[in-house]
């Protein structure tokens, strides 16, 4: 039997576009949301103001040998500061220890109102806080990051949110509307719908590659789309 | 001038002209989004897992009396068993012993030392380059790479100023790199997926999938359907039932 081509391969094309073409239509509108909106943008650094490095003045800080006794086993410690204080962050197996570096104190987790101080020194607009909340349970947005930190959350139209780290008073994540929205295309992109971060699901391996056949046999069609122009006969 | 009719032939013919202009984009993106889902994430990051080793304790020098700069910052850390300052400038780091207070150069025997503490295999090259190439373009400042001879033909790129290890690279990540490139379309840098190119061809491709997807309730009639509805054969569970 001799195969009619053009008819095989639409036929062939329609059946791969109904099996996969809703798909298409969200790897479409949701690649153009993610090229559309600049990537810093989407991580947030216009809500940072960045604060200018200041000078160390080492000699008043207790040494280093001193402030690793505070903390035997400590693989990392670094200078820092927490709300115009000079600290030394000192990290290690069991999790990161703040250090006043003036007095030698080992200072306690950061409180709910100096998470929502920190936030406001960093923070690059003015809106109030609107919330600030100690999270013992990973929100989705916070992708498996294990809790326990401060949410804070600004009053604006996108819901700025800064995480903060009660051990190092430091900003874990930011969050904001664009970003949600952004991780909710690429959920839909990449098609897990459970972590958001699995790349080689076999959903996505099997329609991506029903995608490269459909996208083969719509340009084979082409061949066959653009017919040549006759010449009028004259009569 | 002529009255657009929005009938399925105008969809058909945007579908097939967008498919004519953008179509290879459209292949590109779905080929490389294929392959990047079927080369496996987690072999292609071929970064080995270095735990940070615990600070030595023991006498350590004075930070102030290191330097006579103004320094910004100050961090301590081991590398292998000896402890080192990080000092920061406002433009730039410096290396230290902590025990002798000796500034620490990253050089090639410095380097060697690190990268055979991770190395997969012998190291065949070290190299130093002013900027990072593409491999470590998620960096600033001069690398060194130090290639080593195993069958990934693995790459680790360290920074030359902290002399820390950044990232290690493998063949597989360069073959999934190249696809991330065809779909990213920044041909050059491979980094940015927001440049003017690929937010047009995008914005063209809605048209193509939009009108693909309207075309599919045009495209199929019943009969398309019929092998997998067939026609119900007469039952006799119906005669039974008439009673």
């Amino acid at each position: 039997m001799k195969i009619r081509w053009p008819l095989f391969v639409r036929r062939f094309h329609k059946w791969l576009a109904l099996i996969i073409g809703l798909q298409v239509v969200f790897w479409t509108a949701t690649g153009f949301y993610m090229v559309v909106i600049h990537i810093d943008r989407i991580h947030g650094d216009h809500l940072i103001k960045s604060a200018p490095a200041q000078v160390l003045d080492v000699g008043k800080m207790i040494s280093p040998e001193d402030a690793l006794r505070l903390y035997p086993g400590a693989t990392d410690m670094r200078s820092s500061s927490l709300l115009g204080r000079t600290v030394w962050e000192i990290s290690g197996p069991s999790g990161v220890k703040l250090v006043d570096a003036r007095t030698g104190e080992v200072l306690r987790p950061v409180s709910r109102d100096e998470a929502a101080a920190v936030a406001r020194e960093i923070y690059a607009f003015d809106e109030p806080i609107r919330s600030v909340e100690l999270l013992t349970r990973a929100p989705m947005e916070m992708q498996g990051r294990k809790p326990p930190y401060w949410q804070v959350v600004f009053d604006r139209w996108d819901s700025p949110t800064f995480y903060i780290s009660p051990e190092s008073g430091a900003l874990i994540s930011r969050r904001h509307s664009l970003w949600r929205i952004f991780d909710f295309a690429w959920m839909l992109h990449i098609m897990d719908y459970d972590e958001r971060s699995d790349i080689n699901n076999p959903l996505l391996r099997v329609s991506t590659w029903l995608a490269v056949l459909m996208a083969l046999t719509g340009a084979w069609l082409l061949v066959w789309a653009f017919p040549k122009r006759r010449k009028k006969k004259k009569r | 001038m002529k009255k657009i009719r929005f009938s399925p032939l105008f969809f058909r013919r945007i579908h097939k002209w967008v498919g004519l202009v953008l179509g290879i984009q459209f292949i590109l993106w779905a080929v490389s989004g294929a392959m990047m889902a079927t080369i496996d994430m987690e072999a292609m990051k071929a970064r080995p897992d270095v735990s940070p080793s615990r600070i030595p304790a023991g006498n350590f020098v004075d930070p102030a009396e290191i330097t006579d700069e103004q320094i910004t910052g100050l961090a301590v850390r081991s590398i292998g068993d000896r402890p080192i300052y990080e000092v920061s400038y406002d433009d730039g780091i410096g290396l230290f012993d902590a025990r002798t207070g000796n500034a620490i150069a990253v050089d090639p025997a410095f380097v060697r030392a690190r990268a055979e503490e991770i190395a997969p295999a012998g190291i065949k090259s070290i190299k130093r380059m002013d900027r990072p190439n593409l491999e470590a373009r998620d960096y600033e400042g001069a690398v060194w790479r130090v290639d080593f001879a195993d069958a990934e033909n693995s790459s680790a790129y360290f920074s030359a100023t902290s002399g820390e290890l950044l990232t290690m690279r493998g063949d597989m990540w360069r073959l999934w790199d190249f696809f991330w490139m065809l779909h990213n379309m920044d041909y050059l840098d491979r980094s940015s997926f927001n440049h003017p190119l690929i937010i047009f061809v995008a914005f063209g491709t809605l048209f193509l999938s939009g009108t693909g997807f309207y075309l599919l309730f045009k495209s199929f009639t019943k009969r398309d359907f019929s092998w997998i509805v067939r026609r119900k054969p007469p039952s006799k569970r119906v005669l039974a039932n008439d009673d």
